[in-house]
C-alpha cells in the first residue's frame, strides 16, 4: 500500500501544504537496472512514443537514440502510436510475443498497466533526477513502495489572458485571487459588447479544469474508504466547485458546451474570449501557429491575437498535472537496453531539450531550469509545483476511457439534468469502475 | 441478358427437371465443394475461429490480466449476457440504433429513388451533373465523409452555423449542434444518408433503365398517371433491386461506427452510442472481452431475428433456388 | 448493356422538364457541397480555416496543406502499401470469391443453403468484435507488425461474403439455357465457365470489384492494430491529423483528397460498368 501512501502525501502535500505521513518508494532494489554497460551491438529495441514527440521534439528523442546507439551498439526503431488508440494496441501487443521494448503512456493512464503487471520493475536510482521527480508523475509509476515506470514530461494549467483587453477594460494585474480572477471576468466582459464574445472560454467537456474546481474548494473525485472507493463528486464540498465552476461557464464563456479543450488554442486565438485555462504551451501556440503543423521547423505565423497573450497562475485553483511516463514492458526481450535508451531520453540534457521545446520537465530539480531558460515556462513550471494528481486506483483510467466525467459535464450544460443530480450518478459510476 | 423478369413463382422454379440432369452429367458431388473449398477454408480460418473465440470469451470473466498471461479466464456463465440484458443503457442503445438505422434507410431508399427517378426526367447535361457529383461523394472515404461533417457543423469554424445565421431573424452563431440528441442525431443521419444516396440512386437509376417505354406509354394511352405508372410497372421491376439494396444498406447502417466516433471525437456521450461503439467501448476502453464479446454476439442475434423474414422469403420466393 | 439514356414518358411536360432539371441542379450543388468544402479546406492556410468567418473561395490559396501532407511521415509507405493491400485483398476475394459463387449458383449439393446462410451471416458480425483473437493468431504466424500479408488476408476474408453473394446473384442471371446449348455445343464444363460464364459475369466482377476496393481502401481499424506505422494504410496515416492537440482541418482535408485520387481514378476506369454491373447482379438477388 505504499503507492497509495505515497500519492496521497504527494496530493495532501501540494494541495493543502500540509504534511502528511512521509514515505516514498525510494531505495528499493530494482529489478531492471540502466547502470553499467550493455552490449547491445547488433540488437534493436523497438520504442513506442506518442505523436507528440514527433511533432514537438523530435530531435530530442534522435538525440538521446544517438547517445544511446555510441554507447551500447544497438539500434533503435522508434514508433510513434495516436492517442486515440494505443492502448488498444498496446493490449493486443501485449498479449502477443513481438512486444515493444518502451512504452509512453500518459500518467493517468500507467496505473491500470502497472497495477495488471504489464511493465517491468525499474531501479530508480539508476535514472537521473529520480530524487526529484515530480510526484504527480512517479506516483503513477510506484506500487507496493516499487517503480515500475519512469517519469518523461508534465503538463500543468495556467491562466492565458488578453493583456490588450484587461488594458482596455481597465484591469491592472494579473489576478492574484480567484475573486481578482472573477473581477476581472467582470469587466473584460462589460467592455465588450459583442454577443460572441466571452470573457472565459470554457468549453463544456474540459474536465480537467472542472475537476481543478472541485479540488480547490476541497473537494475531491473520489475516496478510499477502508477497501472500497466512495465517489465524492456529491458531497457538500466538491458541490461547492462544481457549482462555482458550471456558473463560471454560464456567465463567461461563450464556447461550445459539447466540445472538449483539445483545440482551444485554436479557438481563443480567433480574438472572441478574453481568457482560458491551459497548457503553458498553448499560449505559444495561440499566438503563432506553424506554417505546416506537421513540421516542427517550419516557419511561424502570427495569429490574430500575436503579442496580446500573457500566462499567470490561476489564482486559487490548483493544476491537475498531466504528462507520460515511460516503462519497460515485463515481456520485452532487451530489458536492459530499453532501461539503457529510458535513461539517455530522460536525462537532463534531454530535459534541457524538452524544455526548449515548451515541454516541462520530469522534476522539481529541472523545473527551476526550465523557469530560468524559457520564460514561457516560467508559469507552467510553478503551476507544476501546485497540483493534484487523479484517484490512484489501477482501475482509473477506465473512469477515463468511460468519460464519466465529460458526460456528467454536458449533462449539467446541456441543461438534462441538476448539478446534484449529475455528480450523484457519476459517483455511483465512479465507483462501480473503482471497485469493480 | 439482364432482362429483369417479374419473380418467378416458387412452384414454376423449383422442381427443375434440368438440375438433376445436369448433377447425372456433373464430374460428381466433390467440384462444388472443389470450388467453395478455398472460400470455405479462408472464412473458417479467419472468422470460424475468431467467432468461435467470441463466442467463448462472452461466457467468461475475460479482462487484460488474461490477455497477457494466456490464463484461462473464469468461467463466468451467463452473468455477461445478464449484464447486458439487464442494463437499462443496453436497451437504449439497441432502441436508438434501430431507430436510426429505420431512419436512415429509409430516407437513404427513398431519396436514392427519387434521384434515379428525376435522373429520367433530367436532360444530358444535368444528369451528368448528378452522376459526377454522386460519384466524388462516392470516392470520399467514410472518414472523411465525417470529418467534413464535423467540420461544417463546428460550432465556432462551421460554414452551416454561417450560413443560417445569415437568414434574416436567425441567431446561429456559436449555435452547437451536439447540444441536444436530435439535432446531432440529424447531423449524423444526414451525414449517413448523403453518403449512401450515390449508391443507391446510380443502382436504382440502371434498374429503371430496365423499365420497357412501351409498358409505360401503353399506360399513358390508357389514361394512367404518374403515380399509376408508378406503382403499377415501375416499383414491381425495381422491387428486386429495390430488396437488395435496402437489405445492404440495413447491414450497414445497423452497424454505425465511424460517422458518431468521428463526430463526436472518439468519445461519444451515451446518448450517441450505437451498439457498434458501445460494444467497443465495453470491450477496449474498459478491457471487459466478456462483456464486449456478449454485446457483439446480442448483436449478431438480434439482426438475424431481423433478417430471418427475409432471408426465409428469399429462400421461399427461390431467388436462391 | 447499352444504357438507355432516354428520358421515361411518364407525365411529360415542357414545365416539368424545367423543374426536373432545376431539382438536378440543385440536387447536385447539395451533394458536392461538402466535397466542395474539403477542397477549399484543403487549400486554405491555417489561419484562413480556424477563422470563424468561413471563406468561399480561399483569400489566400496555398499548396502548404499538401506539402505538409506530403512530407508527413509514413506518407509514401502508406500510399504504396495501401494500394498492395486494397489491390491483392480485391483481386483474391473477386477469384476465391467468384469460384464459391460458381458452386452454390450452379450446382446443386447437400450443404448448399448452409453456405449460403453462411455467408450472409457473416456479414452481420461486427468485426471489431474479432480484433484480439485475430490479431493474437496472425501476429503468432508473424504475419503482422512489418508484414502486410495478415492484414491482406483478413481484408480477403472480410470482402469474400460480400463478394460471394453478389456474385452468385450474377452468374445466376445467366440462363441456365446458354450452360445448356453451349454444351448440346459440345463444350466441356471447363470450357463453358471461360466461352460463357466469365465474360458475361464480366461487368458484375467489376462492379463487385467496386465494393471491395473501397472496403479495403476506406479501412483503418484492423491495419492500425495489425501493423506498425510504417505499414499502414492512407487511411491510418490520415488519423494523425487528429491529435490531441485539436483537428488540423487544412492538412487533414488535403490528405484526404490524396487520399480520394486512387478512388477516382478506379471509378472513372470502371465507371461504365458500375451502374450495369450493379444491377444486374441485383436482380436476381
Amino acid at each position: 500500500m505504499k503507492r497509495k501512501i505515497a500519492i496521497a502525501a504527494a496530493l495532501a502535500a501540494s494541495l493543502l501544504g500540509t504534511a502528511a505521513c512521509g514515505s516514498s518508494g525510494g531505495d528499493s532494489a530494482g529489478t531492471i537496472s540502466a547502470d553499467g554497460k550493455v552490449d547491445g551491438k547488433g540488437k534493436t529495441i523497438k520504442v513506442w512514443l506518442m505523436v507528440d514527440a514527433q511533432s514537438g521534439w523530435k530531435s530530442v528523442v534522435d538525440d538521446a537514440s544517438k547517445r544511446f546507439t555510441d554507447a551500447t551498439g544497438a539500434n533503435v526503431t522508434v514508433e510513434y502510436q495516436q492517442w486515440a488508440n494505443v492502448l488498444t494496441k498496446l493490449d493486443a501487443s501485449l498479449a502477443g510475443s513481438d512486444v515493444p521494448d518502451v512504452v509512453e503512456l500518459g500518467n493517468t493512464q500507467f496505473p491500470k498497466y502497472v497495477d495488471a503487471g504489464a511493465f517491468g520493475e525499474v531501479k530508480k536510482d539508476t535514472f537521473e533526477n529520480s530524487a526529484s521527480w515530480l510526484p504527480g508523475l512517479s506516483a503513477a509509476c510506484e506500487m507496493d513502495g516499487k517503480t515500475y515506470c519512469v517519469p518523461y514530461y508534465a503538463g500543468a494549467r495556467v491562466l492565458i489572458y488578453r493583456t490588450d483587453l484587461f488594458k482596455a477594460a481597465g484591469v491592472a494585474d494579473a489576478p492574484k485571487t480567484y475573486e481578482d480572477f472573477i473581477a476581472a471576468a467582470d469587466k473584460v466582459q462589460a467592455a465588450n459588447k459583442d454577443p460572441k464574445f466571452g470573457a472565459v472560454y470554457m468549453p463544456g467537456r474540459y474536465w480537467y479544469a472542472a475537476m481543478s474546481w472541485v479540488k480547490a474548494n476541497g473537494g475531491d473525485i473520489a475516496k478510499k474508504d477502508g477497501d472500497k472507493w466512495v465517489g465524492q463528486l456529491s458531497q457538500p464540498a466538491s458541490q461547492d466547485g462544481l457549482n462555482k465552476w458550471v456558473d463560471l461557464v454560464k456567465k463567461y464563456s461563450k464556447a461550445d458546451v459539447t466540445k472538449d479543450e483539445a483545440d482551444q488554442y485554436l479557438v481563443f486565438s480567433q480574438a472572441n474570449a478574453g481568457m482560458f485555462y491551459g497548457n503553458g504551451w498553448e499560449q505559444g501556440s495561440a499566438e503563432q501557429v506553424r506554417k505546416d503543423p506537421n513540421d516542427a521547423n517550419s516557419p511561424l505565423v502570427d495569429t490574430k491575437v500575436k503579442g496580446k497573450l500573457a500566462a499567470a497562475p490561476m489564482p486559487g485553483i490548483p493544476s491537475l498535472l498531466g504528462g507520460s511516463n515511460v516503462g519497460v514492458p515485463l515481456k520485452s526481450q532487451n530489458q536492459e537496453l530499453a532501461a539503457q535508451w529510458i535513461k539517455y531520453f530522460t536525462d537532463s540534457t534531454s530535459m534541457k531539450g524538452l524544455i526548449k521545446a515548451n515541454a516541462l520537465p520530469n522534476a522539481t530539480a529541472m523545473l527551476d531550469v526550465a523557469a530560468s531558460e524559457n520564460p514561457a515556462l516560467k508559469v507552467g513550471a510553478e503551476a507544476a509545483k501546485n497540483s493534484w494528481a487523479v484517484p490512484s486506483s489501477g482501475k482509473w483510467a477506465d473512469v477515463e476511457k468511460a468519460n464519466v466525467l465529460q458526460n456528467m459535464l454536458s449533462d449539467i450544460l446541456t441543461g438534462k439534468k441538476s448539478v446534484a443530480d449529475a455528480s450523484a450518478a457519476a459517483d455511483e459510476q465512479i465507483a462501480k469502475i473503482l471497485n469493480g | 441478358m439482364y432482362a429483369v423478369e417479374t419473380p418467378p413463382a416458387p412452384v414454376q422454379e423449383s422442381p427443375r427437371p434440368p438440375v438433376t440432369r445436369r448433377r447425372k452429367r456433373g464430374t460428381g458431388k466433390a467440384l462444388p465443394w472443389l470450388l467453395a473449398g478455398p472460400a470455405l477454408a479462408l472464412l473458417a480460418a479467419l472468422l470460424a475461429y475468431p467467432m468461435g473465440r467470441m463466442i467463448v470469451l462472452s461466457f467468461q470473466d475475460y479482462g487484460l490480466k488474461q490477455l497477457w498471461s494466456g490464463a484461462t479466464a473464469p468461467f463466468a456463465g451467463l452473468e455477461n449476457y445478464l449484464d447486458v440484458l439487464t442494463d437499462s443503457a443496453f436497451w437504449a442503445v439497441v432502441r436508438r440504433t434501430i431507430l436510426f438505422t429505420a431512419v436512415s434507410v429509409l430516407l437513404t431508399v427513398l431519396i436514392g429513388l427519387g434521384v434515379a427517378l428525376l435522373m429520367r426526367r433530367v436532360g444530358k447535361t444535368v444528369r451528368l451533373m448528378m452522376i459526377v457529383a454522386m460519384m466524388f461523394v462516392w470516392a470520399l472515404p467514410a472518414l472523411v465523409q465525417a470529418q467534413v461533417f464535423k467540420m461544417m457543423t463546428d460550432s465556432d469554424v462551421g460554414v452551416l452555423n454561417y450560413l443560417i445565421d445569415k437568414l434574416p431573424g436567425v441567431d446561429f452563431q456559436n449555435h452547437s449542434w451536439f447540444f441536444t440528441p436530435t439535432q446531432g442525431w440529424i447531423v449524423i443521419t444526414s451525414c449517413v444518408v448523403w453518403a449512401g444516396v450515390p449508391f443507391l440512386a446510380i443502382t436504382l437509376n440502371a434498374g429503371l433503365t430496365q423499365v420497357p417505354k412501351e409498358l409505360l406509354e401503353a399506360a399513358t394511352v390508357d389514361g394512367a398517371n404518374a403515380w399509376q405508372s408508378f406503382r403499377a410497372i415501375i416499383v414491381p421491376i425495381l422491387k428486386p433491386l429495390l430488396v437488395i439494396v435496402t437489405t445492404l444498406s440495413v447491414i450497414w447502417n445497423f452497424g454505425l461506427f465511424t460517422q458518431n466516433w468521428v463526430m463526436r471525437d472518439g468519445k461519444p456521450e451515451p446518448e450517441f452510442q450505437t451498439l457498434a461503439t458501445y460494444s467497443y467501448v465495453q470491450a477496449f476502453a474498459q478491457n471487459k472481452y466478456g462483456l464486449g464479446s456478449a454485446i457483439s454476439v446480442i448483436t449478431v442475434l438480434l439482426l438475424l431475428g431481423a433478417m430471418a423474414i427475409y432471408i426465409r422469403q428469399m429462400f421461399k420466393i427461390g431467388e436462391v433456388d | 448493356m447499352a444504357a438507355d439514356q432516354g428520358t421515361l414518358t411518364v407525365g411529360r411536360s415542357r414545365i416539368g422538364t424545367f423543374f426536373a432539371n432545376f431539382g438536378g441542379v440543385v440536387f447536385s450543388i447539395v451533394m458536392f457541397f461538402p466535397v466542395y468544402w474539403v477542397l477549399v479546406t484543403s487549400f486554405k492556410p491555417q489561419t484562413e480555416w480556424s477563422s470563424f468567418t468561413p471563406t468561399f473561395i480561399p483569400e489566400a490559396p496555398t499548396l502548404d496543406n499538401f506539402t505538409s501532407a506530403f512530407n508527413a511521415p509514413n506518407f509514401k509507405a502508406s500510399l504504396v502499401n495501401g494500394i498492395v493491400v486494397t489491390a491483392v485483398a480485391v483481386l483474391f476475394s473477386l477469384i476465391i470469391g467468384f469460384l464459391a459463387a460458381l458452386a452454390v449458383a450452379r450446382f446443386r449439393f447437400y450443404g448448399r443453403r448452409a453456405i449460403i446462410l453462411v455467408v450472409l451471416a457473416v456479414q452481420l458480425v461486427p468485426f471489431v468484435a474479432l480484433l484480439i483473437p485475430i490479431f493474437l493468431m496472425l501476429q503468432s504466424a508473424e504475419l503482422t507488425g512489418d508484414s502486410i500479408i495478415g492484414v491482406t488476408l483478413v481484408y480477403v476474408v472480410l470482402l469474400l461474403p460480400y463478394t460471394v453473394w453478389t456474385l452468385r446473384g450474377f452468374i445466376a442471371g445467366i440462363p441456365r439455357e446458354l450452360d445448356e446449348a453451349a454444351m448440346i455445343d459440345g463444350c466441356t464444363r471447363a470450357q463453358v465457365f471461360w466461352r460463357v460464364i466469365l465474360p458475361l459475369t464480366g461487368p458484375g466482377l467489376v462492379a463487385t470489384s467496386v465494393y471491395g476496393f473501397i472496403q479495403a481502401w476506406n479501412e483503418f481499424i484492423i491495419i492500425n492494430t495489425l501493423n506498425d506505422p510504417e505499414h499502414q494504410n492512407l487511411m491510418a496515416w490520415l488519423m494523425q491529423n487528429q491529435t490531441s492537440r485539436g483537428t488540423y482541418w487544412g492538412p487533414l482535408m488535403a490528405g484526404a483528397i490524396i487520399t480520394s485520387i486512387p478512388v477516382v481514378i478506379f471509378f472513372l476506369a470502371v465507371q461504365r460498368n458500375i451502374a450495369s454491373g450493379l444491377t444486374a447482379g441485383a436482380v436476381k438477388g
